[in-house]
């Protein structure tokens, strides 16, 4: 859903806590430094800036050498191993010319603002003191946003969103619903393999009803997502539209492979058997039905029941809107599902090589074709997931990498027929 | 399909069918399918409903005819259809329950509880069948005239009437929001068992009794007709309980306390408000959380779990089944306690090699974290002993606790 409130990893705060205790039996020969970057003018903090700067110590990190933590407020913290000092100071230099623009580190200046020094053997406590520190402000600072968010949160979503979705109005849209066309409404993405080179080859499409376009013909002003479970009763509701439209092949001619949404209570329906009725065998090996998490933990017996029946009528089943989080708790295999479809979050690379690892092994444990990376809306999603063993990608990115594609085959085309035509008659 | 009052009983159909064939019975068999025994949660109607279609090939191209028992069983009699016919869609419907007991054993063998074959040609096997066809049709007929006696005398059962739906919940949901709820707020206790026949408090659960919240703002609305709906109304619940119990007095209660709150109501101001009448009594206060609100936002569970943790409350995750063990690991979810509701359909028949597969899930989770709930019978706990569990909670508890208070043992 896109309204998810709030993520909660544990922060590189808490990270760097963790660390320094557990470097109290490993103190000899290590040291540390801090980079005040916080204490720089807000134009020299700017993300790339920041990635900048610690992107200048991985070979050291890569090496082993030392490890690097980046704070909320954009402070470093690099503890390395002694042997490494030089290389370090090196390093540091380099950032430090990065910056050399900003007032805290006009000539002369600097005698430890910037940069402080520590040895961990002998500064431990005074190390565990300052890192304790930024855990607590951390904290703070995390429950003082929440609660603010609260008010603050609803009155901003109000204004951009709409008013929230309430009974009564989810009864209005219901009933309009029921007659009105959504043909124009349906929406499709593909899922493609895609290569190194960033090719991308279709392998099915999702086909899917525009809520933002639903909201803006049916009710503008009011915001469907406000409420999660009175949303997912709208989908029972979108589902039998889907159905309908489904049914008449001849408004939709669609090619190749596609997969929809729909509800459990939907496969179990009388509408379901309807819809199944009237397509062809053929034509379910090529339809894949995409379920939410939600709904399977809602009732575990209820969906093993409906997946083996939809899996024997031929049609696949697809589990959908797992992210990062849940995806620890499923088993593909065990779950008996077809595919399984993660949502793209840029915390996933921000998690570092742990999560990275741990992804990595999920991706192999489902199986990289039965596994899809979706919302995905930058090229970081694709190099990541290429990273941790992805294959097949869906969202913005790749519709636009699908059109670029096109693009570019149709100007080899033009290129090919002008030279063609621009050759010497053949007598 | 249907069971109408005034429509022949499919029982008394199938006795009328074999007095027919009676004679001329050669070439005719009868297959039994005992889907009565499926476990509850299996034998919804729309799952039977599916179940039975997958006979409707056969009952079009061939002499076969279907009967749909009110005990949920079906029995199918077939004249010269061939074997390798019935053989698919009986496997068929063996793989749609392939997650109950009841189709554990195999075809044919001497463990099959699935089905049982009549070859009709043959007297004993007739006979026997057409008492049995006898005895269900007499039963079929009590069953009628108490029902229909019943409905004279205006007794309706649990949660019965029109579903709950977008148009009926607004002013369930308003009802809901003036409504008196503090004498509806129920308590129970889950217990600790310890060696010596004696056990500890874990904490009084303080929950709304559904049936009893239905009687008073829905009468003749279901509740639970639809599961997110349901799940809405839960959510003015949520401010409504939190309300009421914001006046208690923390500093004085004895045994810890337990409440059913959504996530989004621990991360709302209402609970702010409550948070501060707490005060420093945070560890008296367990949290219990639904799966179902879990999974639908992990991210905000675990803030919501972290947040609660870090100001010393305690949480428990809720809604699980013996069913969801053999699925996921609970004790990824960080959770203080773990709480999985009992039902009687997992005694016995459960195959050993799942029993041990849910003792590692028990072993990995954490023995003492633990509850198994809704335990109604000793049944209940020689079940959670034999995984190891030694917390427990339901009526069968309650009625072990007084006994307890009474002896002084608690």
């Amino acid at each position: 859903m896109a309204v998810d409130a709030s993520k909660r990893l544990p922060s590189q705060e808490n990270l760097l806590l963790d660390y320094v205790r557990r470097l109290e039996d490993h103190k000899e020969g290590r040291k540390a430094v801090r980079l005040h970057i916080s204490k720089l003018k807000s134009y020299n903090r700017r993300d790339h800036h920041i990635r900048a700067a610690s992107n200048s110590f991985e070979s050291l990190i890569k090496t082993l050498k030392g490890q690097l933590f980046v704070l909320k407020n954009s402070d470093m913290f690099f503890i390395y191993k002694g042997e490494a000092h030089t290389q370090t100071e090196t390093v540091v230099q380099k950032v430090r010319y990065l910056f050399s623009d900003d007032p805290l580190l006009e000539e002369g200046k600097d005698s430890g603002v910037f940069t402080i020094w520590f040895d961990v053997q002998t500064d431990y406590s005074e190390i565990l003191h300052i890192v304790q520190g930024l855990v607590d402000e951390e904290k703070k600072r995390a429950t003082e946003v929440s609660s603010r968010m609260d008010t603050r949160a609803a009155l901003k979503a109000k204004q951009e969103q709409g008013e929230p979705l309430t009974p009564e109005v989810l009864e209005r849209v219901e009933t309009a619903l029921q007659r009105t066309d959504l043909s124009s409404l349906v929406r499709r993405q593909f899922v493609c393999s895609i290569d190194k080179k960033m090719v991308p080859e279709p392998v099915f499409s999702e086909l899917f009803i525009s809520i933002k376009d639903l909201r803006e013909t049916l009710l503008p002003g009011v915001n469907l997502l406000s409420n999660r479970w009175l949303f997912q009763h709208l989908t029972e509701t979108l589902d039998r539209r889907m159905l309908a439209m489904l049914s008449k092949t001849d408004t939709f001619t669609i090619s190749g492979d596609i997969s929809f949404n729909l509800n459990i209570s939907t496969l179990l329906s009388s509408e379901f058997q309807l819809f199944d009725d009237n397509i062809t065998a053929a034509r379910r090996g090529g339809m894949i039905i995409e379920l939410q998490k939600v709904d399977i933990f809602a009732d575990l017996g209820a969906y093993l029941f409906s997946r083996e029946f939809v899996q024997e009528k031929g049609y696949r089943v697809c589990l959908d809107g797992m992210t990062y989080q849940t995806l620890p708790f499923i088993e593909r295999k065990r779950l008996g599902v077809d595919l399984i479809k993660v949502f793209w979050d840029g915390e996933m690379v921000d998690g570092g090589e742990k999560m990275s690892a741990q992804i990595k092994e999920m991706v192999e444990n489902a199986g990289d074709s039965k596994i899809v990376l979706c919302r995905v809306d930058t090229r970081e999603a694709i190099d990541f997931g290429h990273s941790v063993g992805f294959k097949l990608f869906q969202g913005r990115h790749v519709e636009s990498l699908i059109a670029e594609d096109t693009r570019r085959r149709e100007l080899l085309r033009l290129k090919m027929r002008m030279e063609r035509s621009e050759a010497p008659p053949e007598d | 399909m249907s069971h109408g009052q005034d429509e022949a009983s499919q029982e008394s159909l199938l006795l009328a069918h074999l007095e027919r064939i009676d004679g001329v019975q050669s070439g005719f068999y009868a297959i039994h399918i005992h889907l009565s025994q499926l476990r509850s949660g299996n034998r919804k109607p729309h799952y039977l409903r599916i179940a039975a279609r997958a006979f409707e090939n056969l009952l079009n191209n061939f002499e076969a005819t279907l009967f749909q028992f009110h005990s949920a069983d079906f029995l199918l009699i077939c004249r010269e259809v061939p074997i390798e016919e019935v053989d698919p869609v009986i496997y068929k419907l063996r793989a749609l329950f392939n997650e109950d007991p009841l189709t554990l054993g195999e075809e044919g063998s001497l463990d099959d509880r699935f089905t049982t074959w009549y070859d009709l040609s043959q007297g004993r096997d007739y006979s026997t069948l057409k008492e049995m066809a006898a005895e269900l049709a007499e039963e079929d007929e009590n069953r009628r005239t108490k029902k229909a006696e019943a409905k004279a005398a205006g007794e309706a059962s649990a949660m019965q009437g029109e579903d709950l739906n977008p148009g009926n919940l607004a002013a369930i949901n308003r009802n809901l929001e003036g409504v008196r709820i503090i004498d509806l707020i129920h308590q129970q206790t889950a217990v600790e068992v310890v060696p010596g026949g004696k056990g500890n408090v874990l904490f009084r659960e303080h929950y709304v009794s559904m049936f009893d919240l239905q009687k008073r703002i829905a009468p003749d609305v279901n509740l639970f007709g639809s599961s997110w709906l349901f799940q809405f109304l839960t959510e003015t619940l949520d401010h409504r309980v939190l309300a009421v119990v914001a006046r208690w007095d923390f500093e004085e209660m004895k045994s810890p306390i337990s409440l059913n709150l959504n996530v989004s109501t621990i991360l709302a101001k209402e609970f702010q408000h409550f948070h501060n009448n707490v005060g420093a009594n945070t560890s008296k206060v367990v949290v219990e959380i639904q799966m179902i609100d879990i999974f639908s936002d992990m991210g905000a569970f675990a803030y919501a779990r972290d947040t609660l943790q870090g100001s010393g409350y305690k949480v428990l995750v809720d809604g699980l089944s013996p069913l969801s063990l053999q699925f996921f690991e609970p004790g990824l979810l960080g959770a203080d306690f773990v709480k999985i509701n009992w039902s009687r359909e997992f005694l016995g028949e459960v195959p050993s090699d799942r029993i041990v597969e849910m003792g590692k899930v028990v072993e990995q989770t954490g023995k003492d974290k633990l509850i198994l709930s809704r335990v109604d019978s000793e049944d209940a706990i020689k079940w959670g002993l034999s995984l190891g569990i030694t917390r427990y909670q339901g009526r069968y508890i309650d009625k072990v606790v007084n006994a307890m208070v009474s002896k002084g043992v608690i």
